[in-house]
């Protein structure tokens, strides 16, 4: 009985002018989708061919130093990290343009001070490295964000799933229909279930035309290779699709059956769709900004100015010469100066790498509670969903930042393990002339390797299955409930 | 006359009674209040690390004691009409450095003053966008049913059997209509508005009012093309549901999708060639070859020296500390810095005859790699005007652009910014030639009285006069216009020739 309903569903929508709306914009949706990401001289290509000259570049800064010895290597650290670029980034773009794609590393070459020649000892250096976090400079072009990538077309089914379920139970009852159905021996919980199901294919069947189209243009072009952990993924974003129309699917019947006619249902369900699909996301989110404020970027570059000058006066004040405490240079044969030297760039990477540490942890933190708030959307958590799988958006740029941080301490444990089993070297870290001199062998060296993880997908996940479960109950009690007439 | 009146008292009463008006009501004023707060709070932000970024370089400004060391900066300052249209108020730079013998290139230009550049990744949402989106919605479920509706309802029989002309009916639905939705625009916009005026940061002048009254005359222009269409297809078709699925579907293409693809499809395939990044920078870096050439040519020329360095005399080892010089392939400037160590005991006299050439040379090769950026700028500035007439066939972004010109957070003002701190450039060479700063010993020494920078012009924000704005936004408001007319006289020639069966 409910298959047949289901059919009788089916067959309704399919004859109705909105199914052909649907089935013309979705294939053109569908194939701009695939000419924009797969076509084009900047495509996942050029990403991927940048990367790899950047991974080479690493490579080879580390063989040049390297062989200039562990002290330098130790000093002047790896090179800039690249960020692998997303091949699904056509699935979910999750604002790619302004999501920095490496990591940076900043070093300060100091010359020699030749004025005071006769007062200290002519020394020029190279300051320990440390991590900069630059934001992406995408130089005010990025004016339109809506990117069409699947996510986007997700959104706009769901518009489609209130065209389709607006009057599914408010029409029958201005037809009469609703009653006369309601005459045979059927439970209501299986005529709404019924109706569910009969939405859900007539709108998942031509999405999923939709998707295989575009698939296979994508395909085809052999812009953007496939392996099987990307087809699993993709499978995985056709279950979320199917999760997000069945919120609608669940939303729709709720006002339709709650309303009397069928307009008062398409007013509130239209309203909710813009809050869940724009204002909500974007404005709440914003919103937070200005309940969690982060101390302003003049406070914190002030902060460490400030700092980074009192370390200066400590050990070097530029107004009294005399005074300083690194009047001579560091050396094998001297060790305390040697330590002294090693102290003064400790404490100056302690307070930039602390500094910088700390600030992109607030700001990502702050867009972290965003997310999280945001997430009462359930067009949000599948977004957040599709940008999980597809490993792009904020929450990849964060995982990326944990395993460079993580790598960072690697690579230092690397050099003072390095160093111990050299007998020769003063074993003072961070110091050139304290470290081991012999050269390295670089393939020792570690490597920056990024794992790829998609737990960020799970948590949206469970709340769209949360969300479906309580559209479905709300909805079965308002069908319960109403009247027939 | 009298019962155009009633008519339109028939309509508006009939609109206002829905619970679709109460609902429609409720949303846009929250929305618009919610956007107006955020953006408010955005803009008290922006503006105060304009305040102290300003502040910060006249105190860096004053320890300048060299000619050479000049590096002014132009700020842009946040434009308070941003908090209704953020435009690309946000999105583009907002600080300019300039350097003498370095073009000023859009891309170099610096980002600042945001304390979670992270937060760009969400949609800036603005009372406009809220415009844009909800009211044309609700216009349309005003709409939809206006004639379908009472065909259905059967009324309209009725109302046509009184003596009452079509064209009467017609013109008082429609008048009936934008009266109901009247009160929802003027009344968000006014809340939006004391909501700024609540922040002490905002200071509005009487422009800045004149320009917000535009703005409003605007949305309701916009209000009223989603209006007619709405009523045109339900003029059109004989049920209303499918008046508003119809309609529905209009509105999310054009007020969401078509701009979105247009310019994707012009920013993917653009039909104007864009010469690659790289082969500018190539360029540049040739320019600067020839720099050296021909500087190299005409010192030895003219004075015999191999090297301006040369003509320090006498020559020595130790005089020259250090002479640095980069063009990289990444920089697109040039820079070349002296540093004259025993500077009491040289004759430095050559020198500064020889730099009162060459520095002016710099400048101008200066100007010829930007000129070469600029002429790619353009190109892709083209690609982007062409985006944005495709775009504009769409009411709902020829609102959105013309709002952008009349508060002027468009992206016109903003190549404004950009244009005026390359004149900034301009009066600041001007300056320094006037002075005679290039040939002075104070160039590179400050052992003989340091560099006076007493009256170095101050960057103006290039400021855009009401009419001006107007006139930009003028071909977006014909648009509308045009909409709007071309609509009702379908809707009025339509209803017309309606047939009762």
């Amino acid at each position: 009985m409910i298959w047949h309903i289901a059919k009788k569903e089916i067959y309704y929508n399919l004859m109705t002018q909105r199914f052909v709306l649907m089935i013309i914009l979705l294939p053109i949706l569908m194939i701009a989708n695939a000419l924009i990401y797969g076509f084009g001289d900047n495509g996942y290509t050029a990403e991927i061919r940048d990367y790899n000259r950047k991974v080479n570049q690493g490579r080879s800064h580390i063989e040049k130093y390297a062989a200039q010895g562990l002290g330098e290597l130790a000093m002047v650290g790896p090179a800039e990290i690249p960020k692998h670029p997303p091949q699904l980034k056509f699935c979910a773009d999750g604002t790619d343009a302004l999501i920095p794609h490496s990591i940076t590393i900043a070093y300060r070459i100091n010359w020699e001070r030749p004025e005071y020649e006769d007062l200290v000892e002519s020394y020029s250096w190279r300051e320990l490295w440390s991590l900069e976090y630059l934001p992406s400079n995408h130089g005010g072009d990025a004016t339109t964000l809506i990117k069409i990538d699947w996510a986007f077309i997700g959104v706009f089914m769901s518009f489609f799933v209130i065209l389709f379920t607006f009057d599914a139970i408010a029409g029958e009852r201005v037809r009469g229909t609703l009653s006369l159905m309601m005459s045979n021996p059927i439970p209501r919980g299986q005529v709404l279930f019924a109706k569910y199901l009969g939405t859900f294919f007539t709108l998942i069947i031509p999405l999923l035309i939709g998707v295989l189209m575009n698939l296979l243009i994508i395909y085809l072009s052999g812009n953007i290779p496939f392996d099987s952990d990307s087809w699993l993924r993709i499978l995985g974003m056709i279950g979320l699709f199917a999760l997000h129309i069945s919120i609608f699917i669940f939303l729709g019947l709720f006002f339709s059956s709650r309303v009397s006619n069928a307009i008062t249902s398409l007013v509130w369900l239209l309203l909710t769709w813009v809050c869940l699909a724009f204002i909500f996301p974007s404005l709440l989110g914003l919103f937070v900004g200005t309940l969690d404020p982060i101390p302003s970027i003049e406070r914190i570059s002030a902060e460490k100015r400030l700092q980074l000058a009192n370390i200066d006066d400590e050990f070097r004040p530029a107004a009294l010469v005399e005074a300083t405490k690194l009047s001579e240079a560091p050396s094998v044969d001297n060790p305390s100066a040697t330590r002294l030297w090693a102290t003064y760039f400790g404490e100056r990477s302690e307070v930039q790498t602390g500094i910088a540490d700390a600030r992109v942890d607030q700001q990502l933190r702050q867009v972290q509670l965003t997310r999280e708030l945001t997430q009462i959307s359930p067009t949000a958590c599948f977004q957040y969903a599709m940008e999980g799988l597809a490993n792009t958006g904020i929450v990849s740029y964060m995982d990326f930042v944990k395993q460079v941080r993580r790598y960072r301490n690697t690579f230092i444990d690397f050099i003072k393990t390095e160093d111990k089993s050299d007998p020769h070297s003063l074993h003072i870290y961070p110091v050139r002339e304290g470290l081991s001199q012999k050269p390295v062998d670089p393939e020792t060296v570690p490597i920056f390797k990024e794992r790829i993880s998609h737990q960020s997908a799970i948590f949206p996940l469970g709340l769209l299955i949360l969300y479906n479960v309580l559209f479905f109950i709300a909805a079965q009690l308002s069908f319960l409930k109403c009247d027939l007439k | 006359m009298a019962t155009l009146w009633l008519v339109i008292q028939r309509e508006f009463v009939s609109n206002v009674l829905t619970s679709r008006f109460m609902i429609g009501f409720l949303i846009c004023l929250m929305s618009t209040a919610a956007a107006v707060f955020v953006q408010v709070e955005d803009y008290e932000k922006r503006l105060a690390a304009y305040h102290t970024a300003v502040q910060e370089h006249q105190e860096t400004a004053q320890t300048w004691d060299l000619y050479s060391q000049i590096n002014p900066k132009a700020h842009r300052k946040p434009n308070p009409l941003s908090i209704f249209n953020v435009g690309m108020e946000k999105s583009g730079a907002d600080m300019v450095s300039i350097q003498l013998a370095t073009p000023i290139w859009e891309k170099e230009a610096q980002k600042q003053g945001s304390d979670n550049p992270f937060f760009s990744i969400l949609l800036a949402i603005d009372a406009i966008f809220v415009f844009k989106i909800i009211l044309s919605a609700l216009a349309i479920l005003f709409a939809y049913n206006t004639i379908s509706g009472e065909h259905e309802d059967g009324t309209l029989k009725l109302v046509l059997s009184n003596p009452i002309p079509r064209d009467t009916l017609v013109i008082g639905k429609y008048l009936g209509g934008m009266l109901s939705l009247f009160p929802m625009v003027v009344i968000s916009f006014i809340i939006g508005i004391l909501i700024a005026y609540a922040s002490p940061a905002t200071d509005f002048n009487s422009a800045d009012l004149f320009r917000l009254v535009a703005v409003l005359i605007l949305s309701l222009l916009y209000v009223s093309t989603c209006y007619l269409l709405g009523m045109l297809l339900s003029v059109w078709t004989k049920e209303a549901t499918t008046a508003l699925i119809l309609s529905m579907f209009i509105w999310g293409l054009l007020t969401i999708l078509y701009s979105n693809i247009a310019t994707f499809a012009v920013m993917k395939f653009p039909p104007y060639q864009l010469q690659a990044e790289k082969e500018i920078l190539q360029h540049i870096q040739q320019r600067w070859e020839d720099f050296r050439e021909e500087r190299d040519a005409y010192i030895l020329k003219k004075w015999g020296y191999e090297h301006p360095a040369s003509a320090v005399t006498p020559i020595s080892e130790g005089n020259f500390l250090v002479a640095m010089y980069t063009s990289s392939p990444e920089e697109i400037g040039y820079s070349e810095f002296y540093y004259i160590k025993q500077i009491h005991i040289v004759d430095v006299s050559k020198f500064q005859e020889v730099l009162g050439y060459q520095e002016p040379l710099r400048i101008d090769y200066a100007n010829q790699a930007g000129a070469l950026l600029k002429q790619r700028e353009q190109a892709e500035e083209r690609n982007r005007q062409l985006a944005k007439d495709i775009s504009r066939f769409s009411f709902a972004d020829a609102y959105r652009f013309a709002v952008g010109a009349i508060t002027d957070t468009d992206r016109e003002s903003y190549q404004d910014f950009i244009g005026g701190a390359r004149s900034y450039k301009r009066q600041v060479v001007d300056y320094l030639s006037g002075k005679n700063a290039f040939s002075a010993r104070a160039w590179f020494s400050s052992d003989q009285g340091a560099a006076a920078f007493k009256d170095l012009p101050v960057f103006q924000n290039p400021h855009t006069s009401l009419f001006q704005s107007l006139s930009r936004a003028s071909s977006d408001i014909l648009i509308l216009l045009a909409w709007n007319i071309v609509l009702f006289i379908a809707a009025y020639v339509s209803f017309l020739r309606y047939e009762m069966d």
